[in-house]
């Protein structure tokens, strides 16, 4: 098993440490997949999690210069790993003003993702950071448990407001109660509800727009036959969206959710290197 | 005693060098001397030591005068008095506010009342007077001889800040490596230590940005990163570059700036590898408690040590009254 890489590249450098500053907010240990030619960070649906789950995907040739890796068998060329986000986001934090970086698997006292940064400095020689993330290498028997979510039997989809007008909306409800209620219908409403003793809050988005959905064999989305104007919803925790949006520093090119009636809320993000779909179970 | 403190640098200078302090203690030795103010302050398990000297030229306006104590043969000083620093510290708390909004700073004390008096007169007329309660107390003076040390170290304060940027805030302990050829510091790892569960952070430089570069020894000391922090945050404000003093693991290491206007140490215990455990200081520096015990300062082995040991001992629980001879900072 090998795998090395490197960016010289300082825009993707930024850009690469903005996608770990997102994981950072939405996980504390997660999964690393490496294959030819792309990345996954995955976390999957346990208990330890709060049942939620995330699949972000990149293409390495979008950040990376240099990109080998060997799997852990010619059949199987892939590795996984597991790790801390916040590990990595630290090593990257500092390394913003790099003449390069180059990121290892090595073995040395355990598995380690080595990260060498190579800093300007004043004298002739550059000033060299290492940081060594510990990593656990999850054995082949057991990547079965990070298969790609498949997309669920959704009741509506709809295109989230404008993030950063979401974003405030959640927190200031954050701060009044622990759960909020998404709920949308198919004419492009959508309706953020949180409900406590003293105080209930609702705040109203229209015109958002339903995501045209085609099913496999050519028929319209499951939604045909729907009425437009009923509400699916789901009772979601609130702390959870608030880390999305929060994690979420540029505008997505495309924002939109999901929603399984009272069971989940699948949240599909996609910028223009990077996709992360988030799943948040509803609470019972 | 009476010192005023004008012009905005000053205040933040004097507001950092009381948070560098905090640092180290809870407590310090506020000690008017004739030359000038020195703050003083030692942990509790005596393997940190701190003392800023701001000499009198420091302040707008200084004004010392000796107390007036029967039946002493030698000049009189007034004495030095030990202040909490919770309570000094919301003084200057907000150290860029300070700058903005005070105008000046006056600090006096007599002792004849048990307070020491910080006013500060801000803008729009407002006063803001602290009267802090003092206890009396032994002088507190820790000598080392820097000038004995194999490795020195010269170099401006943003090279250790932009060096100490890529540890975690939490973490407790470095160990600074260096050979003739190149300087390191990285993350203290014991024996002990769960590498699959620690991350691990190593910067190499090359001897080429030091202002001062000199390896008489090949060394690691590991040293408490906390305490150093202070430092250099105090010596920023100042623009005066850092001295690092050291010599093998388990010697002190002592970071100082000194300028016209101001000196200031940090003397900081190293692990001792051979035994595994911290070096206290009062092996390798002199802790004057009672300079009437003490002449000429030397750093010596561990048989002095020891003595003094057992001295440093002695005078902590002993309360003397009547004047101490204090003799100016290192």
């Amino acid at each position: 098993m090998r795998f090395r890489a490197k960016i010289v590249d300082l825009a993707c450098l930024n850009h690469f440490s903005r996608i770990i500053n997102t994981i950072v907010k939405l996980a504390k240990t997660c999964i690393l997949r490496l294959t030819v030619c792309k990345l996954y960070f995955i976390l999957s649906d346990k208990v330890a999690n709060g049942g939620a789950s995330m699949w972000c995907e990149l293409s390495q040739g979008n950040f990376f210069d240099e990109f080998q890796m060997e799997g852990v068998a010619a059949e199987h060329n892939e590795i996984y790993l597991e790790f801390v986000p916040e590990n990595l986001w630290r090593a990257l934090k500092t390394a913003q003003s790099a003449k390069a970086v180059k990121i290892k698997l090595t073995n040395k006292h355990c598995p380690c993702l080595r990260v060498a940064v190579d800093l300007p400095s004043l004298s002739s020689c550059s000033r060299i950071v290492t940081h060594d993330i510990p990593v656990g290498v999850i054995p082949r028997r057991m990547w079965n448990d990070f298969r790609e979510p498949s997309m669920p039997d959704f009741d509506v989809s709809i295109y989230l407001p404008v993030l950063k007008t979401m974003k405030s909306v959640v927190e200031r409800m954050k701060n009044l109660s622990n759960f909020i209620v998404i709920e949308a219908n198919l004419s492009g409403e959508m309706n953020l509800k949180i409900e406590t003793d003293l105080v209930s809050v609702t705040t109203h988005f229209k015109d958002l727009g339903n995501p045209p959905w085609a099913s496999e064999d050519g028929c319209q989305s499951s939604g045909q036959g729907r009425d437009l104007e009923s509400m699916a919803e789901a009772c979601i925790d609130i702390k959870k969206l608030q880390q999305l949006l929060a994690g979420q520093q540029v505008n997505p090119t495309k924002a939109l959710c999901n929603i399984v009636h009272k069971r989940i809320v699948h949240f599909i993000l996609l910028h223009e290197e990077v996709s992360l779909q988030y799943f948040i179970p509803a609470i019972a | 005693m009476e010192c005023v403190l004008q012009c905005f640098l000053s205040l933040a200078v004097f507001g950092r060098a009381i948070h560098a302090i905090a640092r180290i203690s809870d407590e310090f030795w506020f000690d008017p001397l004739e030359k000038g103010l020195a703050l003083r302050s030692v942990n509790s398990s005596r393997s940190a030591y701190a003392c800023v000297f701001f000499s009198s030229m420091f302040f707008q306006h200084y004004c010392w005068t000796a107390g007036t104590q029967p039946c002493q043969k030698e000049k009189q000083l007034s004495l030095p008095c030990k202040l909490i620093i919770k309570s000094v510290l919301p003084v200057f708390r907000c150290v860029n506010v300070l700058e903005r909004n005070v105008e000046k700073c006056s600090i006096c004390s007599s002792p004849s009342e048990q307070h020491i008096t910080f006013q500060l007169l801000c803008r729009h007329g407002v006063v803001k007077t602290y009267n802090l309660t003092f206890q009396e107390c032994d002088p507190l003076q820790a000598v080392f001889a820097k000038h004995m040390c194999p490795n020195i170290l010269k170099v401006h304060s943003r090279l250790l800040a932009d060096v100490i940027i890529h540890f975690p805030s939490s973490q407790e302990e470095i160990t600074l490596s260096v050979t003739p050829m190149k300087v390191s510091f990285k993350s203290y790892t014991e024996e002990d230590t769960d590498f699959s569960r620690t991350m691990l952070t190593e910067i190499q430089l090359s001897p080429e940005e030091f202002d001062y570069f000199q390896v008489g020894v090949d060394s690691e000391v590991t040293f408490c990163l906390k305490e150093l922090r202070g430092l250099l945050a105090f010596s920023e404000a100042t623009s005066v570059p850092v001295s690092v003093h050291f010599d093998r693991s388990g010697r002190p290491i002592a970071f100082s700036i000194e300028d016209l206007l101001l000196e200031a140490s940090f003397i900081l215990a190293t692990l001792c590898e051979a035994e595994r455990e911290i070096s206290y200081l009062y092996k390798y520096c002199i802790f004057q408690f009672h300079s009437l015990f003490f002449g000429a300062v030397s750093y010596k082995d561990k048989a002095i040590g020891d003595t003094f040991q057992s001295l440093v001992t002695a005078s902590d629980t002993e309360e003397e009254l009547g004047a101490l001879q204090s003799s100016p900072v290192l």
